[in-house]
């Protein structure tokens, strides 16, 4: 394997707040005098240093609001590290649960808009089409509303959208749970594909035979910190010696 | 960065949420298609479910004019020092409008998409680009409307026509950095989105749309106050950019200072726009997060 790096954080803190649920009103914030009185401070992430490198397919472990997901956000650019610093060869693409694309409009203008959102051309977008609805596995359902499919389906069509620009850094959170055996089986080869075109995966997920099926390499946090990054099976088996792992 | 963080490995760049304006503006540049594609997409939408379908796009225009010269041409006589009224209303309403929906699309653009902007990251200011982008082709039908009703009662063709052109694209850029800046404020404050429908109602109003402000202007007794209400229509962007397509698509209209409109035209255009740009992105890393 070479020793390219794709990936690096430098002591990456992340800390947000986060405010009660609805927004204040007027008389709210005239009360507090106009500040937003309640909200708490999340110290999500403290403190993570990590290196990777081009052919690695890395799976994140660890409790429900570790610091996981917002880990994955800080690397894909969306929330800013309070300190520290996060350096990637170009824009990583971060799969999540719950994305709802366009929901009023048909898989084929998701696919569309989708790729040029993600900065594919007209061309490209013309040759890729066909395949993307190939591994979508929505031929039959490719001009109907996204509202009309089930969760499965998409984000089988958001996985589809997300790795047909081919990025070099792909982040994937917990998007491969909801597809079913035969959708797993060809994303599992997608990745393998990405990981032997020099690119870097970050997997996280709860599933640890998915991991360790796929990783070599498997980092686990807890409370925003990392407790361990090593050998695959030897941090899950760590993992699962502390009674954390939900292994089924 | 810090002192103390050592440099990034060769090949590697800092992810950041707010990149430099330059690369910014080549993020939005490669993504221009999207923009394009998502206009086009609601342009068509909008119509698709009504009978008569596209042929919206046409009756919608013609039936606004029609009510506005019926009332205020017809029955309040608004049309002091008008000779071709309908050609004046034509000239004007659908500029004010394309500034209107352009500004009011921006500011519900990231409100309507949030569920795209938390599946995907791209440039979120494609969204109010787009907006502006589908209202271009709106006013695209409602100029064609217009200029058959100039042809119709009797204006020319005339080389002049093509002034509309610069006229148009800085309209373009102000209503970009309109957008734009609605678009944050609005992400932030959902209420502007209720207000900004009164402020174009009072804009409509003193963009001299309905009447000739030259005309009612001199009517002032005091040569002060006079000078005062020129400056202030000058002012308004709004009324110096429908005032210039005027002046030079009808042949009965001359307007006075055309020199100070075309200046309060660009220094607002290309200030807005400016503005605009750099306001939006600096909340790049917030919108969709409440």
């Amino acid at each position: 394997m070479s020793n390219n790096v794709t990936l690096r954080l430098d002591d990456v803190h992340v800390t947000y707040r986060v405010f009660e649920e609805r927004r204040p009103s007027l008389k709210d914030l005239a009360a507090n005098r106009f500040r937003r009185a309640a909200y708490r401070e999340i110290h999500a992430v403290r403190g993570v240093s990590l290196t990777a490198q081009e052919g690695e397919v890395i799976g994140v472990i660890g409790g429900n609001g570790a610091g996981k997901s917002t880990l994955l956000r800080a690397i894909a650019g969306l929330i800013p590290p309070t300190s520290g610093a996060v350096y990637a060869v170009s824009q990583p693409s971060l799969l999540g649960v719950g994305a709802a694309l366009q929901p009023s409009v048909s898989g084929r203008r998701n696919i569309e808009l989708g790729c040029l959102a993600l900065g594919m051309s007209r061309k490209d977008l013309a040759e890729r089409f066909e395949d993307i609805v190939a591994f979508a596995g929505l031929a039959d359902h490719i001009d109907l509303p996204l509202r009309t499919y089930s969760t499965g389906m998409r984000a089988r069509l958001h996985f589809a959208i997300a790795t047909s620009i081919e990025p070099e850094l792909l982040l994937i959170d917990e998007a491969l749970s909801v597809g079913d055996s035969e959708f797993r089986k060809r994303s599992r080869k997608r990745i393998e594909e990405l990981r032997e075109r020099a690119g870097t995966v970050l997997i996280v997920s709860h599933n640890l035979r998915t991991l360790s099926r796929m990783c070599s390499r498997v980092l686990w946090i807890e409370e925003g910190q990392l407790v361990k990054d090593g050998d695959a099976d030897d941090v899950l088996d760590a993992y699962r010696a502390s009674g954390d792992g939900d292994d089924d | 960065m810090s002192v103390a963080t050592p440099g990034p490995p060769s090949g590697l760049k800092p992810m950041s949420v707010t990149p430099p304006l330059r690369e910014y503006i080549a993020r939005l540049w490669q993504r221009r298609e999207f923009a394009m594609s998502m206009a086009a997409g609601e342009f068509h939408a909008k119509n698709a479910a009504m009978s008569l379908g596209g042929w919206w796009h046409l009756l919608n225009p013609l039936l606004q004019l029609g009510i506005y010269w019926l009332i205020f041409g017809v029955l309040l006589g608004v049309d002091r020092g008008v000779v071709n009224f309908i050609g004046f209303l034509a000239a004007g309403i659908f500029i004010f409008q394309y500034s209107q929906r352009s500004i009011t699309g921006g500011a519900s653009s990231i409100s309507k998409n949030l569920s795209l902007i938390r599946s995907l990251q791209f440039p979120r200011a494609l969204l109010p680009i787009s907006a502006v982008l589908r209202e271009a082709l709106t006013l695209r039908v409602a100029l064609l409307v217009a200029a058959t009703i100039l042809l119709l009662t009797r204006e020319w063709l005339t080389v002049a026509w093509l002034a509309v052109i610069p006229v148009l694209v800085l309209q373009s850029m102000f209503n970009l950095g309109g957008a734009l800046i609605a678009a944050r404020l609005a992400d932030k404050v959902r209420d502007i989105e209720n207000v900004l429908p009164f402020v174009f109602r009072l804009l409509f109003y003193a963009s001299g749309v309905l009447f000739l402000a030259d005309r009612y202007i001199p009517d002032l007794a005091d040569p002060a106050l006079e000078q005062t209400f020129r400056t202030l229509f000058i002012i308004n962007p709004l009324y110096s950019f429908l005032s210039l397509v005027r002046h030079y698509t009808l042949l009965t209209i001359s307007q006075d200072h055309v020199d100070l409109m075309w200046l309060s035209a660009v220094v607002w255009s290309v200030g807005l726009l400016i503005i605009g740009l750099v306001f939006f992105r600096a909340g790049e890393a917030t919108y969709g997060r409440g």
